[in-house]
């Protein structure tokens, strides 16, 4: 093999690792959007939203999901079992606390209950946090399939060129591109999903038109929590986490709601997208340690360019 | 069918409606005039749910409705066609009409509805697929409209549906709005500032100022009252 073919074999992988992963920071970014772009909420606590989502997806695992799937399948379906446990969480942590700042309770509240919300959910993801630590204790933990270090082999092509696909994480695109797209027939087509949208555009109009506002808050709340979770336990099967690994994966959130624009699901899918192709294609170039201030600077660029995100709308800018 | 008493409301601790009364009989066609700050729209937002009562008693169908929470007052026949239109800007015609059919009635008969609702306002329908936040005020307005007629109400609520209207447009939203009551023999309440047109073809009327009910009566009372002519028509 040539130079330039050795270069063209490892920017085609850089891609293809890029876009999968990608699709599973798209999915994550859409679960954030659900709330932020709903509710207007921002949610410091989505990060450990989904560390619970990883962690529910491992005992999942250990406990039924290895002996009923086998460990092949089984961190998958264990990872869609955290889903509607993490959608009863969201929808609990959204009742006792959110709703006390957010919709029709806020009217009173200094900048519109923007303060207490951001208090509220940095609150919220301390306690998960330092209780995930007690609970769970501090060792790195994962979610190990045979897949996760299986790769199907594509090619030859070309001159003896040849790419290695990982199989979990082709798995967890696969997953991440369902979900995605059947949330978004749900807000387009369904009933629900308008009045969602309603809800989200005139709060006021959609009471008249007899729209149970803070219920829909909170389906979206759950739906949020939901689908970040499942994200990481997607991302679980990949990746070893810990109580704390919220952090590393909230900026990548905002960045990529940011970056698609903010209120918009499929712009916040192509963010998630964005950050995880140039995350692994500037491994091409740079050192891995350079990975995530690669994201910003591109981040960076993009805000500066095109402040109000790839499919946002002029009023609405970062 | 609606029924106000001694009702009495504001923001805060700060009452804007003092001591309102106020009587809707079925099929009637009620007219609300006043001045900017009479408090007419704080009226509308209290019967939705929205601004909350102090004291007094509404009640609609003989049912007690500061009981009912402000969602589910739509769903008793109340339809709110509020003041700036409010339309759903970031969804489609036809969708802000399907949110208009939210309730149990509406979806009963959505088909039915869709198609009177075209007939009237012809121009949602060759709008339908476009977002309402890039219609004109006019076509707003119609689409506001439109979603009111879509549930199905038994009282059609009116808040200034020529406001911020050229006048050919606000003549022509006010014409549909008689052609639809004739039509359907709707009942209709109707908070207007041009009070000419807004008493011609109401049964009765009340005047409202600084939030307290001036004056009430016919539509012929209040036009042959000196106070309204002086204040109102300009004669």
């Amino acid at each position: 093999m040539t130079d330039t073919q050795i270069l063209v074999e490892s920017v085609l992988q850089a891609l293809v690792a890029g876009l999968f992963i990608g699709a599973i920071y798209g999915l994550m970014c859409v679960g954030l959007a659900s709330i932020f772009g709903v509710m207007r909420v921002i949610n410091f606590a989505q990060g450990d939203f989904m560390m619970l989502g990883m962690y529910v997806t491992y005992f999942a695992f250990v406990a039924f999901g290895a002996q009923a799937f086998g460990t092949a399948v089984g961190p998958f379906a264990a990872a869609i079992v955290a889903m509607p446990v993490m959608y009863g969480f969201g929808w609990a942590v959204h009742r006792l606390l959110i709703s006390r700042v957010t919709g029709t309770r806020s009217a009173g509240m200094e900048a519109e209950g923007h303060y207490a919300q951001l208090i509220l959910t940095l609150g919220v993801a301390l306690v998960l946090q330092n209780g995930a630590m007690i609970l769970f204790g501090a060792e790195m933990v994962s979610v190990r399939t045979p897949l996760s270090s299986a790769a199907w082999f594509v090619g030859p092509f070309g001159d003896g060129m040849a790419l290695f696909v990982n199989q979990a994480r082709t798995i967890a695109a696969a997953i991440s591109l369902v979900v995605i797209v059947s949330l978004w027939l749900v807000i387009r087509r369904t009933n629900l999903g308008k009045s969602l949208r309603a809800a989200a555009d005139n709060p006021e109009a959609s009471i008249y038109m007899g729209i149970d506002v803070d219920r829909a808050h909170r389906v979206a709340f759950g739906l949020g929590t939901a689908i970040t979770a499942l994200a990481g336990g997607l991302l679980a099967a990949n990746y070893p986490f810990h109580p704390f690994v919220g952090l590393d994966y909230v900026i990548i959130m905002y960045a990529g709601v940011v970056l698609g624009g903010i209120g918009s699901v499929p712009g916040a899918f192509w963010g998630g997208m964005t950050i995880g192709l140039v995350q692994q294609l500037s491994a091409l170039v740079l050192p891995t340690q350079l990975q995530n201030a690669t994201i910003f600077v591109f981040f960076l660029l993009i805000v500066i360019l095109r402040p109000q995100g790839f499919f946002g709308r002029n009023v609405e800018r970062t | 069918m609606l029924e106000i008493r001694n009702f009495v409301a504001g923001y805060s601790d700060v009452a804007v409606l003092h001591e309102v009364s106020l009587t809707v009989e079925a099929g009637q066609f009620i007219s609300i005039v006043g001045p900017n700050g009479a408090g007419k729209s704080t009226l509308f937002k209290a019967i939705s749910g929205i601004v909350a009562p102090m004291s007094g008693e509404i009640r609609f169908a003989g049912e007690d409705l500061l009981k009912v929470p402000p969602s589910r007052r739509a769903h008793l026949g109340i339809a709110h066609v509020p003041e700036g239109r409010q339309v759903f800007t970031s969804l489609s015609v036809l969708e802000n009409l399907e949110m208009g059919a939210y309730t149990r009635e509406g979806r009963r008969d959505w088909k039915q509805n869709l198609e009177r609702i075209f007939a009237w306002l012809p121009v949602l329908k060759q709008r339908r697929g476009q977002l309402a936040g890039t219609l004109s005020g006019g076509e707003q307005q119609m689409v506001a409209i439109g979603r009111g007629l879509a549930s199905s109400p038994k009282l059609l609520m009116l808040d200034e549906p020529s406001m911020g209207l050229a006048p050919a447009i606000a003549d022509f939203v006010f014409d549909k709005l008689m052609e639809i009551r004739r039509d359907t023999g709707l009942t209709l309440l109707l908070v207007e500032q041009r009070v000419a047109e807004a008493l011609q073809f109401a049964d009765r009327g009340y005047v409202l100022e600084t939030g307290r009910v001036v004056l009430e009566g016919s539509s012929e009372t209040l036009k042959a009252d000196d106070r309204v002519r002086r204040a109102y028509l300009g004669m």
